[in-house]
């Protein structure tokens, strides 16, 4: 099922004349930090540029963003606030602050991509998707599902694996969950934007060859029985990524919705 | 729609049309049931495999979809089944159809059972998902990878399915339903078939981990599913536990360490890892609990000792980002030691920035108290073993000066205030005394650790901050607030809810293990912590609380009305009295042994009350009468138990007995009654005249009893009757007190 979203994409992207650089099927892609504004929004973007369907969440209580002093940051609730009145909040509280450390920026970025940061706990799995057309990334999402989860950092791997384990795999679904240790700040997000790009369209890559593998599983007779899928590529291309970016440590397991 | 195929139509075109079909659906969940209809006939196998993909993989998405109701899913479920049942069985099918046709049966297998449970009659369903399970469960081992980690999870929803549950799982996706929903007399299902099919894959399941595979994304899909079943089916957590603490995810790490083997190291042990942080944290009274945590350590260990590049030098190559780390390295060069300011800083003081020696303002801010107290222990330690031994001796010099400094100034400021320092903050290690100076801290550390130790004052904030006057240094003596008074009120009530916490660990505690040999007269009480040694503090704690608190005397509860300041205390007494009544009354046969101890322990307290206030009251008389009245309301005629109870207690009054009397009312324990007074008559001389006139009492209130009572009286009081008789020629039973 995962894959009908590959020929959905073909077919909207028909729709909308892009057909000549839609190479037709494409993983659905999410990407996770913990306030869902930063690392994970970088990713949404280069994603969704790249003409991946993706959504984003954070793993956190709450949105966390640097305030004046270390110990006064900035609070927000998750799935009710949205970028553009943070944004407006912290533009009225200390302009220059704010512009200096980067974060209007950062947020003016976010607010073109989508409406609010969601906590990824609350994500109701499976639930369509289709209010979120406006969102950068949704098109081909709107199964609800992702087939690839990258998160950025190893506390938000550690609690998107317990929440899944929490969930009980309801949906059958296998999902492949890919931890990239990236550092929170601007630039480095901005890296590791970079690095998930590369490692989304070699995982893709390998995707299109395998659905284009038509034919035969033949195990019935027992003579390709060693043939290999998707799935059981993704580690060697992880590896290879990773000797790639050897400064972004990266865990990966196969987990289920 | 969809639902029409024309066979002028492109397998593209159709698609397309497929995908709006599927459009409309997800927007609206109630179209579900009449889209997945039509479009069977054009996905089954005779058709192109793009159809076919699509097809399986709608239907998998349909079968799971969360918009779908329970009701909704059952009737989808049972109308697709044998279309599915083509896709398994079709022989040299697409391996990505097969993979999405066996999602789609996962989900479809609980939803198809419950709905065989409540409609027997449909022996079809039965055999087509019967049908469907028997073939991908032989597909299983030799598919293509991709399929066959959909098999383990198929596998795993027939064992959750088929396993009976605690009712802890989520009600939702047919996780709930287990084998205890199936009626033991189901016609087409037999429970314990099933259950053993059950157990049956579950061992299938675990055989990967059993032989120990590094085949990474087998071990890893397992080991996901794992987490729900041990959770929510208890008959298989002991079972998938041993199996996944036994599994080595580090077995690969002996082969050659390539960038592919790392990755398959990695996952395997973090993915072990996290079930078993995962099922540790929810059920940490698992008797395995301790071999999981160790599990969780070991593999941390292990994994950080053959990852170690990987993971810890990242940290050297990358130039630090943050400002801190620039501020932080040079300090532990010997050369920056020059830079520590001996001099203290300006007033006002926090003693905070007395121990702090960085110029770095970006650090100075930093709130220590925000790391977690085990990781700054780690820190320490880790500095600790790291450090210039120079440097540190150059930072508690710049401490020790810093202090003294203060002192002199202090001092000329203020002479004739006493020394300045106390117990309260000597332990800190702040003494003008450099002898005893506590040289254990890292200086950089001194600061949270002071501040924890203060947990009155509020956290660290920039000392220019004017609401960080409470931390500012007052080097004298530090004092805590004098508690508010307690008024009784809300003394009684915090007593009550202390009472009521004394009984909280009784159910917890161990029953004393195998009767000890008696330590007789030398016996210390409460020594052993069970549930005897807590019975024998409870009931002093009722009996003698008060004593330490009145300089009166041991013992007394004096209930004075005049004394509001009393009532309270008193009353605490009598609440654990109630409590241990109403504790002992909720299982009495068992609990005798502590009603005897209890009233000795009353016994003992009013003969002490006696002796030293003839005035104050008595309690042990009110209790055990209470005590035997709410015995005989449950007495029943077997209850041996009664006669031991009045042979224990530490002494007998006419009332006590006269309560015996009242069991006579009933003819069947008329025996009981009386030979628990002949026991006494015969065992405890002492009461043997008031157990004889009670015997007597009953003769003549109760002429049911007449035949036994007689027997003893005879014995044990001969002549008796025969003056009754010669009295009232016969005497009629007082029937008034017999009703």
């Amino acid at each position: 099922m995962d894959h009908a979203n590959g020929t959905a994409n073909l077919a909207s992207a028909a729709q909308t004349g892009q057909t000549e650089d839609a190479p037709g099927f494409k993983l659905k892609l999410c990407t996770v930090c913990a306030s869902n504004q930063n690392r994970s929004m970088e990713g949404h973007l280069r994603l969704a540029q790249a003409g991946y369907p993706v959504i984003s969440f954070g793993t956190g209580s709450l949105v966390r963003l640097p305030g004046p002093t270390i110990t006064q940051p900035n609070v927000y609730k998750f799935n009710e606030t949205s970028y553009d009145s943070i944004y407006r909040e912290l533009e009225a509280k200390d302009p220059r602050l704010y512009r200096a450390n980067g974060l209007l920026n950062m947020l003016g970025r976010n607010r073109v991509i989508k409406w609010g940061p969601e906590r990824w706990q609350d994500w109701q799995i499976g639930m369509p998707r289709l209010k979120h057309e406006k969102d950068q990334g949704s098109e081909g999402m709107e199964g609800g599902v992702a087939d690839v989860v990258i998160t950025c950092e190893e506390r938000c791997w550690d609690a998107v694996i317990d929440d899944l384990l929490n969930r009980g795999s309801p949906l059958n679904r296998p999902v492949h969950v890919i931890n990239i240790d990236i550092r929170d700040n601007h630039e480095e997000a901005s890296i590791g934007g970079g690095a998930i790009v590369d490692l989304a369209d070699s995982l893709n890559k390998i995707a299109v060859e395998e659905r284009d593998k038509v034919g035969a599983a033949s195990f019935d007779s027992g003579s390709a029985a060693s043939r290999s899928g998707f799935d059981e590529r993704v580690p060697d291309v992880l590896a290879d990524w990773q000797e790639r970016w050897p400064n972004l440590p990266a865990t990966w397991t196969l987990a289920w919705f | 729609m969809a639902a029409a195929p024309v066979k002028t139509l492109t397998v593209a075109e159709q698609i397309q049309q497929l995908n709006a079909a599927r459009k409309i659906v997800l927007e609206n969940a109630s179209y579900y049931d009449r889209i997945v209809k039509g479009i069977l006939p054009i996905i089954g196998p005779s058709s192109p495999v793009e159809l076919r993909r699509w097809g399986a993989e709608f239907l998998a998405e349909s079968l799971s979809s969360p918009a779908l109701g329970n009701r909704d899913k059952e009737n989808l479920t049972v109308a697709i089944l044998d279309t599915l049942r083509l896709l398994v069985e079709s022989p040299n099918e697409d391996p990505l159809v097969l993979k999405a046709s066996v999602i789609a049966a996962a989900s479809a297998y609980p939803i198809a059972m419950r709905w065989i449970i409540h409609n027997s009659y449909h022996k079809e369903s039965w055999e087509s998902i019967s049908a469907i399970k028997t073939r991908i469960l032989r597909i299983w081992d030799g598919a293509p990878t991709p399929v066959k980690i959909c098999c383990i999870k198929f596998a795993q929803r027939v064992i959750l399915t088929q396993t009976a549950s605690n009712g802890m799982e989520q009600k939702m996706g047919g996780l709930d339903v287990s084998l205890s929903m199936i009626p033991p007399n189901h016609p087409l299902l037999d429970p314990r078939l099933l259950e053993a099919e059950g157990a049956g894959l579950l061992d299938r399941l675990l055989a990967v981990l059993q032989d120990n595979s590094s085949d990474a994304l087998l071990v890893d899909s397992t080991l996901n599913t794992l987490a729900v079943l041990a959770r929510t089916r208890p008959s298989t957590t002991t079972r998938i536990l041993n199996k996944v603490l036994d599994f080595n995810p580090l077995k690969l790490a002996n082969s050659p360490l390539t960038p592919k083997t790392k990755v398959l190291i990695k996952s395997m042990e973090k993915t072990t890892r996290s079930l078993l942080i995962h099922l540790f944290k929810r059920d940490p009274n698992n008797p395995l609990a301790p071999r999981m945590q160790q599990q969780i350590e070991r593999l941390y260990g292990q994994r950080r000792d053959i990852l170690d590049e990987s993971s810890k030098k990242r940290a050297f190559v990358q130039p630090p980002a943050a400002e801190y780390n620039d501020a932080k390295r040079p300090r532990m060069d010997g050369g920056a030691a020059a830079q520590i300011q001996q001099r203290p800083p300006p007033p006002p003081q926090s003693l905070a920035a007395v121990y702090t020696l960085t110029n770095n303002p970006g650090l100075q801010s930093f709130d220590a108290t925000q790391v977690p107290a085990a990781l700054a222990a780690k820190i320490n330690v880790r500095t600790l073993a790291l450090i210039n031994p120079a440097v540190l001796e150059q930072a508690l010099n710049a401490i020790r000066i810093r202090f003294s400094t203060l002192y002199a100034a202090a001092a000329a400021a203020a002479p004739p205030q006493p020394p300045a320092i106390n117990a309260g903050t000597a332990p800190l290690g702040v003494d003008e005394d450099d002898d005893d100076y506590e040289p254990d801290f890292y200086a950089a550390e001194d600061t949270e650790q002071i501040l924890n130790k203060l947990d009155s004052a509020p956290p660290e904030v920039p000392a220019e901050d004017p609401a960080a006057s409470a931390a500012l240094a007052p080097l004298g003596p530090f004092k805590l607030q004098p508690p508010q008074t307690v008024n009784p009120d809300l003394a009684l009530k915090v007593g009550q809810i202390t009472s009521s916490r004394i009984f909280g660990p009784l159910p917890g505690l161990e029953e004393a293990a195998a009767r000890k040999p008696k330590a007789g007269i030398n016996r210390l009480a409460a020594s052993s912590y069970d549930r005897d040694s807590w019975l024998t503090l409870i009931t002093r704690l009722a009996t003698r609380s008060t004593a330490a608190l009145e300089d009166f005397s041991i013992g007394i509860k004096p209930e004075d009305p005049g004394n509001a300041l009393d009532r309270p205390r008193t009353s605490l007494s009598n609440l654990i009295r109630e409590t241990l009544y109403n504790y002992i009354l909720e299982d009495w046969r068992r609990r005798i042994e502590v009603a005897v101890a209890w009233l000795c322990e009353e016994w003992y307290n009013d003969q002490l009350t006696k002796k030293s206030n003839a005035d104050a009251p008595l309690h042990y008389e009110k209790w055990a009468l209470r005590l035997v009245d709410g015995i005989l309301t449950y007495t029943t005629a077997q209850d041996k138990v009664l006669t031991r109870f009045l042979a224990e207690i530490p002494e007998l009054s006419r009332a006590v007995l006269g309560r015996l009397k009242s069991l006579c009312g009933d003819p069947t324990k008329v025996q009981l009654a009386l030979t628990s007074l002949l026991y006494l008559v015969m065992m405890r001389p002492p009461v043997r005249d008031i157990a004889l006139d009670t015997v007597a009492d009953i003769w003549l209130e109760y002429e049911d009893a007449r035949p036994l009572a007689g027997k003893y009286l005879l014995k044990w009081r001969p002549g008796f009757i025969e003056s009754q008789q010669a009295q009232g020629g016969g005497a009629a039973p007082n029937t008034m007190i017999k009703a």
